[in-house]
């Protein structure tokens, strides 16, 4: 293969003149949409009746989608494909350009197709949407300090927690594959970038311009329903709900598009001897996560424009009076919603499985149970998903086969922390915070699959389902593993992805801080829970009070040390101490290239000869 | 600096690119089996519910068995085709042209259909029954798989006389477009003309 460095050399990369690439950015995508936007919304209003729900809903959902498909024309998504079609082909020139190199910082406002870029683009809007989300469980947690004394009223708090489920599912369905898959996976695997640059660009566009239609859900009135969206409450919900539906639609497009780019690439671009017993298994985990959305995702999606056709067009998907019913999308959603719980899991546990043999100087132990356990779960995560309506009358005699098969993920998940275990056992652990993390989430995950059984026994959830015991337990999973994960996926990579160390203090202090509060804020949680507060009701009985209490000082140490976090990123980005290539001695592929890695990331295309975890057992 | 106008920018052989292009159509085309699997779905779960005697309430309308078939008929024929066309690359461009008119024709029926479908209660606007829903829902599922694949055709037809596009990277295109049009063809067939079939 040859590089596009070797063929570009030393000489600078000539502008493209008079082509339109040059021309658009962010900005001109921002106005194109905003037009778009506008015209969609008074051209229409002045057609339908706005004072009508239905067309209402049809103006409303018309225009967000409009928003999009404008920024993506303005920011020159479509170019590609328009050129391919009429068979002007993009000249290397120009792909040269949309490859941003040399451009600094304005490639980051671009349509730029080099996955560095867009892996850093993927972790600013992970870190927008978690502060996002973070502040609104905060408020969330304020009011619920106190018994009957509102910080927020009824409906508003009804509308945060809505917005921070999804914004927080949105987070962590990316949080590692988008940053940390599109940056250091492709180096990885030794390949010069993805297999599909421009869709890995519209991947990140697409997201970034469902962001501001979630955001617009606040001015909308709100999301009333909770991130699960149950009809027939979101068909009868008000206009903000128009915003989720439209942000889920736009979601799955830029989801299947990311999963099918990050699967051809693993399948297809592998350096010369990287046969699939030598992968990395972050490459393994983050492949299994995206193959397993590529299918999962459709539905939600599906289910998100059935609801969008109940409320706009007056179809009768889901209404009881015209042959609907609820059931169906339960069945759409969680068909989507329970894989999707291990498309956010399995990326973290692969980052600590990946972290764990660096920082003990051990072999991962087990490479085919890991892989395995990988597959079970994938595999099971298809047929697991009516234990989330035990409860809700449908097919009672299936509960059983139900309780069976999730009982039976327990298995797999056991063989992945035999793995980790096993890596560990006699290892002398260096403890730099990425292996904290990996602690955290051995524990953490430990105390969430744990709870989750409880959950799966059908006698059990009649008592614990809809309580804050559900809501510990799998903010236990999803924040305290696989966002554990994922943070210390961050401190691990941070040196490759900005050529800085992450200042140690403030990261040991982030670390505690986050772990501390956070078992403090579940432990109460699961204590309230457990003596039967329901979740997402805005007021409690008193009795309640000192376990959520206790939570809200829990949450409020996490936010702190969240933000400290958020700190040490933003500063040692500038002022961090100068990273060397392989701070932690590590022997994955990533570690040797340097910073600023080169436009096609090797200067001649590796070969490998072993396999990735080969630092021999430690003395005994 | 090269000028080199004709391959991928990574510059890996034409039949590389040309494989990995065809992956990852064949990834998506998973992701729409799903969405199209819902369909289904979602069609059976509530005609089998019948809740409330509301899949087709008294008086409500149907489409005849012959209906669904009309806008899935020309989805075949462009498969085939195509087929054709890849078999003999010096009839490609004929052969593409039949197809881009076969799609076109099929998308401007199955428009028709959609624009005149008779679900919709003339005074309330809501739609009859669970059945009226997942028909025309079905039927836009089809429009959507037209609008993408008279995209593909439209750009096979214009490229196949243009000189400075790469043959073996553009051959491997045309399968790559044929896998795309064997799906939305048996797509078609499965959501479009046998789903609706089951009243």
């Amino acid at each position: 293969m040859t590089t596009l460095d070797s063929q570009v050399g030393s000489r600078a990369i000539p502008n493209p003149k008079n082509s339109l690439i040059t021309k658009l950015n962010a900005g001109t995508g921002l106005i194109v949409g905003i037009l778009f936007a506008i015209g969609t919304y008074k051209g229409l209003s002045n057609t339908l009746d706005t004072s009508v729900y239905h067309l209402h809903n049809q103006v409303l959902l018309a225009t967000m989608f409009m928003w999009s498909i404008g920024f993506l024309v303005g920011i020159g998504a479509f170019i590609g494909p328009v050129r391919w079609l009429v068979g002007k082909d993009l000249t290397a020139e120009e792909q040269l350009y949309m490859a941003g190199d040399g451009q600094g910082i304005s490639r980051y406002f671009k349509y730029c197709t080099d996955h560095k870029v867009v892996g850093i683009q993927y972790l600013w809007g992970v870190i927008t949407l978690l502060a996002v989300g973070g502040s609104m469980a905060m408020m969330i947690r304020t009011d619920l300090f106190n018994s009957g004394g509102h910080f927020v009223t009824a409906p508003i708090y009804n509308s945060l927690v809505g917005l921070h489920g999804i914004t927080m599912i949105i987070a962590l369905i990316i949080v590692a594959t988008g940053p940390f898959g599109n940056y250091i996976m492709p180096i990885m695997i030794g390949a010069a970038d993805m297999a599909f640059p421009r869709l890995n660009a519209l991947s990140w566009w697409v997201l970034a311009t469902a962001i501001p239609v979630l955001c617009s859900a606040w001015f909308l009135g709100g999301i009333p329903t909770g991130w699960t969206a149950y009809a027939p409450l979101s068909v009868q919900a008000g206009p903000g709900m128009n915003a989720f539906l439209a942000t889920i639609i736009i979601f799955a497009v830029s989801t299947a598009v990311a999963g099918m780019n990050i699967t051809a690439t693993v399948i297809t671009m592998r350096a010369k001897g990287m046969s699939w017993n030598r992968v990395p298994i972050f490459v393994i985990g983050a492949t299994v996560s995206v193959a397993l959305a590529i299918p999962a995702f459709p539905t939600f999606m599906v289910a998100m424009i059935q609801t969008a056709m109940d409320r706009s067009f007056m179809t009768g998907f889901f209404d009881a009076n015209v042959g609907g019913t609820g059931w169906l999308y339960a069945h759409l959603f969680w068909i989507m919603g329970h894989p999707e719980v291990y498309v956010i899991l399995v990326p973290g546990v692969a980052i600590i499985m990946e972290i764990v043999p660096v920082f003990v100087r051990k072999p991962l132990f087990s490479y085919t149970a890991a892989v395995v356990g990988f597959a079970g779960i994938a595999g099971l995560s298809v047929l697991v998903w009516a234990h989330h309506m035990y409860m809700s009358g449908w097919m009672p005699m299936l509960n059983g086969p139900f309780m069976v098969t999730t009982e039976m993920i327990s298995v797999p998940t056991g063989l992945i922390f035999l793995v980790i275990l096993g890596t560990l056992w006699n290892g002398k652990p260096w403890l730099k915070v990425p292996m904290l993390g990996a602690y955290a989430f051995l524990w953490n995950m430990l105390i969430g699959g744990i709870t989750g059984l409880y959950l799966s026994d059908v006698p059990a959830d009649q008592y614990l389902h809809g309580s804050m015991y559900v809501t510990a337990h799998f903010h236990y999973t999803l924040m305290g593993a696989a966002l554990t994960g994922a943070v210390a996926g961050l401190v691990y990579w941070y040196p490759k992805m900005t050529g800085h160390m992450l200042n140690e203090r403030a990261s040991y202090v982030s670390f505690w801080l986050i772990q501390i509060g956070f078992q403090i804020l579940y432990l109460g949680m699961f204590i309230a829970g457990s003596e039967g507060q329901p979740r997402r009701v805005a007021d409690y009985a008193s009795e309640f009070i000192n376990s959520n209490r206790i939570s809200t000082v829990g949450a409020y140490t996490v936010g702190i040390g969240f933000i400290i976090l958020l700190w040490a990123v933003v500063h040692s980005w500038r002022h961090g101490k100068i990273a060397p290539m392989n701070p932690w001695g590590a022997k994955t592929l990533e570690w040797t290239v340097p910073y600023p890695v080169p436009l096609t990331n090797f200067d001649t295309p590796p070969v490998v000869t072993s396999d990735p975890y080969g630092y021999g057992r430690s003395a005994k | 600096m090269s000028t080199d106008t004709k391959f991928h920018v990574h510059h890996d052989a034409p039949e590389v690119v040309g494989r990995r292009e065809r992956l990852g159509v064949r990834l998506l085309i998973v992701a729409d089996g799903s969405f199209v699997f819902a369909l289904i779905f979602s069609y059976f779960y509530l005609r089998n519910l019948d809740q409330n005697g509301g899949w087709i309430p008294d008086g409500g309308h149907t489409l005849a068995t012959s209906t669904g078939w009309k806008v899935v008929i020309p989805l075949i024929i462009a498969a085939l085709v195509h087929r054709l066309a890849m078999r003999d690359p010096s009839h490609q461009r004929s052969f593409s042209a039949i197809a881009l008119l076969s799609l076109a024709y099929g998308a401007y029926a199955q428009f028709d259909q959609l624009a005149n479908l008779p679900f919709i209660d003339g005074e309330s606007g809501a739609f009859e029954g669970a059945y009226a829903s997942c028909v025309t829902l079905i039927a836009g599922g089809n429009l959507f798989h037209y609008i993408v694949a008279i995209f593909l055709a439209l750009g096979l037809v214009l490229r196949s006389g243009r000189t400075n596009v790469n043959p073996v990277l553009e051959s491997w295109r045309m399968r790559t477009a044929g896998s795309w049009f064997t799906w939305i063809a048996i797509a078609g067939v499965a959501a479009s003309a046998i789903t609706p079939s089951f009243m």
